[in-house]
């Protein structure tokens, strides 16, 4: 791994310029994105012959949940290079990605109810991906209450990611703990490359709207951690300059 | 090594003098496990189903309740500060602390929860099995728990920030716990179950004290 990045990028007027050029590129075509795939998903995609109309509703709940796991690790891997380089902007990366990643969970959470309300008959079952997702959420909120408690911003920083670390260990351990239940959920679709149990023409703007939510993300993440560089060095020179 | 045991002994006068501290992790523990049968239902049957999650549920209930004196005290009237001052090593400090913690909190439950089995109606061999799961999930729990009150100390108001933190960390080992004493009830094959437990336990004899240490030394600056 090439750690000039990390030492050219860890310098916050760097990451600043570097976050501001990046995010609307990212916005806008992440948009772009996102109505191409709703547009796709809703109107052009044919109707599921068990289903009928509702499982229009995985072009939400899927992505969602996509980044509900991977704004933990990218969550998680700030929260390493925070602790390990003492990287303040590391760390607003992490406390940024943290009430997106919630967010992103309880809207998988509930679109995933919405869902299985007319398919299943219950909105909510003891199924071993619902509940892992469920306690995704609470590793969050423990993330974001714990760093609101604490007052003093450095120790908050540094003992909130060591919370998250801990969580990034265990969250393989509580997912196949869980997993030790039978499973309702139906098995995913479309991590099996060579033969996908979904058709084309209802794959695709699952696909663009996976993209599109990434590409999203990665713009509101680019918007809340520079906001927070320019709280965070608000004294220093190169913010007043701005 | 002497220093370790000076650490042990001290931490053994402490707890005698405090010792209703000790005492109300047990008597939690106790209660839950009695107040199951008389709220619900007492026919023999029904309490060998729910044996494993109330002895997990009490157990984990008993281990929050006590866990909040677990550092506060030192913490405030300047022990941990003096054991990080010491030349010997902080990490090995902190895993004495938390052992004897779990001599003291931990050990008693052990003992209580073979008579807790008996009036659940478990029988011979199973009563030990049951004894072996509260041994290995305290010990991994008393870990995690030495992790989370080390991380809250400076909070004024910890009590539900722990439970969030502590909560989704513990479940793996509720889950293990519980389904080995259940499996050990109906016949079937412990070792999975077991194994995992053990694993779990290594894992955060290993991992524990380092992190714990670390988040001592956060919450001290």
């Amino acid at each position: 791994m090439n750690l000039k990045a990390i030492y050219k990028y860890g310098s916050p007027p760097n990451f600043y310029r570097f976050v501001t050029k990046v995010e609307p590129w990212c916005l806008y075509f992440g948009l772009l994105l996102i109505l191409i795939g709703s547009a796709g998903g809703l109107f052009m995609a044919p109707e599921d012959y068990q289903m009928g109309d509702a499982f229009r509703i995985i072009y939400f709940h899927v992505p969602s949940a996509y980044l509900s796991m991977s704004a933990y690790a990218t969550m998680g891997f700030a929260s390493i290079i925070g602790i390990v380089w003492r990287s303040n902007v590391a760390f607003s990366v992490a406390k940024s990605v943290a009430p997106f990643g919630a967010l992103m969970t309880a809207t998988a959470l509930v679109t995933g109810m919405l869902w299985g309300k007319p398919m299943w008959g219950t909105a909510w079952v003891w199924d071993a991906r619902l509940t892992s997702e469920f306690i995704l959420l609470l590793l969050y909120l423990g993330y974001i209450t714990l760093h609101a408690s604490i007052k003093e911003q450095k120790r908050a920083d540094r003992a909130a990611s060591l919370v998250a670390i801990l969580g990034i260990i265990n969250l393989p351990i509580i997912h196949y703990s869980v997993v030790w239940w039978n499973t309702l959920h139906q098995a995913s679709t479309i991590s099996k490359l060579d033969s996908p149990s979904i058709v084309g023409e209802m794959l695709w703007p699952l696909l663009v709207m996976i993209f599109g939510y990434m590409f999203f993300f990665v713009a509101v993440i680019c918007r809340a951690s520079s906001a927070e560089v320019l709280v965070r060095e608000k004294r220093s020179n190169w913010v007043k300059e701005i | 090594m002497a220093a370790y045991f000076q650490l042990f002994f001290r931490e053994t006068k402490v707890a005698i003098k405090r010792w209703t501290d000790v005492l109300t992790g047990i008597i939690l523990f106790f209660l839950i496990a009695i107040l199951f049968p008389l709220i619900s239902d007492s026919n023999k049957d029904f309490l060998l189903s729910i044996v494993g999650p109330i002895m997990m549920f009490s157990a984990f209930f008993a281990s929050l309740l006590s866990m909040q004196n677990m550092f506060k005290p030192d913490f405030q009237n300047g022990t941990i500060e003096q054991l990080m001052l010491s030349k010997k090593s902080f990490v090995g400090l902190v895993f004495t602390k938390t052992f004897s913690f779990w001599v003291f909190t931990s050990l008693p439950l052990i003992v209580v929860s073979g008579f807790i089995a008996s009036i659940y109606f478990v029988t011979g061999k199973d009563i030990l099995i049951v004894q072996l799961t509260m041994f290995l999930s305290t010990l991994t729990m008393v870990n995690i728990n030495a992790f989370t009150a080390a991380i809250t100390l400076g909070i004024r108001y910890p009590g539900a920030l722990m439970t969030l933190i502590i909560t989704p960390i513990t479940l793996p080992i509720l889950i293990f716990g519980s389904k080995a004493i259940e499996n050990s009830i109906l016949g079937l094959d412990i070792s999975g179950p077991l194994y995992f437990l053990t694993g779990m336990m290594m894992l955060s004899l290993f991992i524990g004290p380092w992190i714990t240490a670390s988040a001592l030394k956060i919450s001290m600056d």
